[in-house]
């Protein structure tokens, strides 16, 4: 057996730290959508007065391990006129973001990769790295539905971004921190769904399933007109890679609205970790929700949504609770 | 060679190609993704530096916000998919070297005769509280200049968008 501790000791305890927590990402990222694949079916199924997946394994729990095989054993096709680069970078740049954004969620009190003193920056800055991996994979595609799907997702994603910062900005101005761990310790008091936020969370949320391509604002990949959007031309591993960030999209978001506004790991009798991770699921669960009972809405409503109601409230909301915090 | 060194020259490397394949690249969706990379370069310059903030700032709005809505210009404008190389004509080939070895004496002059001291230790742990600080005491009046900037931009591309609409 090789030594851990010899290991550790040569590379440095914040490097093993990074790796090992990177490890364990991954872990996460690949159970997570496993589960979100299966839960998401069960939840359309029985929202639709369907069953859903039964037939491999008890209540169909295998179902997601069949699919994964299917997709890994799938011949991987690359159509003729595609752009090569761009069509074989999309679906790796589509997983930076997702890497570095559970680098600084807090799971627990000490269960946290590293505690970096501008963690919410992070997040922000990198997730718009997954727009920018649509626009590739939209571009290379060589497709028109692609391409439309792409350029409605830029569209969307511009609009969105802006009070999705909006409203995360008074919590951080009310715990007078950006890292994570400080505005979950800050919450011992009251979370800040209580706490004043209230309509910042509901912003927060809004434009989050926005940013997430969720329905009812997935029109980047409107199956009704668009085949799939911008992964239409993608097959096997590839659109795998797509849908595998998309569902580690939706937790991410689902966790930075339980750190922000629902006191992250904070909770009685049960471990932090476990309080982390009914809150998180339970706001997945939210989003499904959402997908098989809202209809799509049109791309100008949309647009005159983001751009007409959220900012103009996110933004009084931000100068109130500076106002107030001032006094 | 320390580590340090070989993590400086590997983001110097990003920068450089990322600025050659926005300088180079016959396809404007490929120059955008140059200057992405050159922007992530900067940003692990700033990294580098100890200024985690100001680099995190340089990927949300450069990255994020800026190279997202020239990628959203382009898309709307009817993107070219494959240019030709103009920098290959004779005259404009060299009109571009004579700005080239212009702008790059002046650089070059101005770095040269600068005289470079080290960051002091004090300096270069600067919070994010502090640059707040410096932002809206000893800076305010850049501060405040470039907020009339932006206005002024802003009111002139209204102006531009409500004409062209008159005009249909």
């Amino acid at each position: 057996m090789c030594d851990l501790a010899a290991i550790i000791n040569i590379i440095g305890k914040e490097t093993a730290r990074l790796i090992l927590g990177l490890i364990g990402v991954l872990i996460v990222v690949v159970v997570n959508a496993l589960v979100l694949t299966w839960v998401e079916r069960k939840v359309s199924g029985h929202m639709q007065k369907r069953i859903g997946p039964k037939e491999v394994g008890p209540y169909g729990l295998i179902q997601p391990f069949a699919d994964g095989l299917k997709l890994l054993g799938k011949e991987l096709l690359t159509p003729a006129n595609v752009d090569k680069p761009l069509y074989y970078l999309a679906p790796v740049i589509v997983f930076i973001p997702v890497l570095v954004s559970f680098i600084v969620i807090p799971f627990d009190g000490f269960l946290q990769v590293k505690d970096i003193n501008v963690g919410i920056l992070v997040i922000l800055a990198f997730s718009s790295l997954s727009v920018l991996s649509i626009l590739i994979a939209g571009w290379g595609s060589n497709n028109k539905y692609s391409l439309i799907g792409a350029t409605r997702s830029v569209a969307q994603n511009i609009a969105y971004e802006i009070p999705l910062l909006l409203s995360l900005l008074p919590v951080a101005f009310m715990a007078n921190s950006l890292s994570l761990r400080d505005i979950v310790e800050v919450q011992r008091q009251g979370w800040f769904v209580w706490r004043w936020q209230f309509f910042a969370f509901l912003i927060y949320f809004i434009a989050a399933t926005a940013e997430t391509n969720r329905t009812p604002f997935d029109l980047p990949e409107a199956e009704s007109e668009l085949v799939a959007g911008f992964h239409t031309e993608y097959s096997g591993m590839r659109f795998a890679l797509f849908f595998l960030a998309e569902y580690t999209n939706i937790f991410i978001a689902s966790a930075i609205a339980t750190t922000f506004f629902l006191g992250g790991y904070l909770g009685p009798v049960l471990p932090g970790i476990v309080w982390f991770f009914i809150k998180t699921y339970f706001l997945v669960f939210v989003i499904m929700w959402f997908r098989w009972t809202f209809p799509r809405v049109r791309f100008d409503q949309l647009l005159n949504f983001s751009w007409k109601i959220l900012i103009p409230v996110a933004f009084a909301n931000l100068i109130l609770t500076g106002g107030i915090l001032k006094l | 060679m320390h580590l340090a060194d070989v993590v400086f020259i590997i983001i110097l490397l990003i920068t450089m190609a990322g600025a050659l394949i926005t300088v180079l690249s016959g396809s404007i969706i490929y120059a955008l993704m140059g200057l992405i990379a050159t922007m992530f370069g900067i940003a692990g310059m700033y990294v580098y530096l100890n200024a985690p903030f100001i680099a995190m700032m340089q990927i949300l709005i450069y990255v994020g916000a800026i190279s997202i809505l020239i990628a959203f210009a382009i898309m709307l404008a009817g993107p070219m998919f494959k240019r030709p190389k103009e920098w290959t004509k004779p005259v404009k080939f060299i009109s571009g070297a004579i700005a080239a070895i212009v702008s790059f004496v002046l650089f070059f002059t101005v770095v040269m005769r600068t005289e470079w001291s080290g960051i002091k230790a004090a300096e270069a742990n600067m919070t994010t509280k502090d640059i707040g600080r410096a932002l809206f005491d000893r800076f305010m009046l850049p501060f405040e200049l470039i907020s009339l900037l932006i206005v002024v931009s802003i009111i002139g591309a209204i102006m531009l968008a409500l004409y062209s609409r008159k005009e249909k």
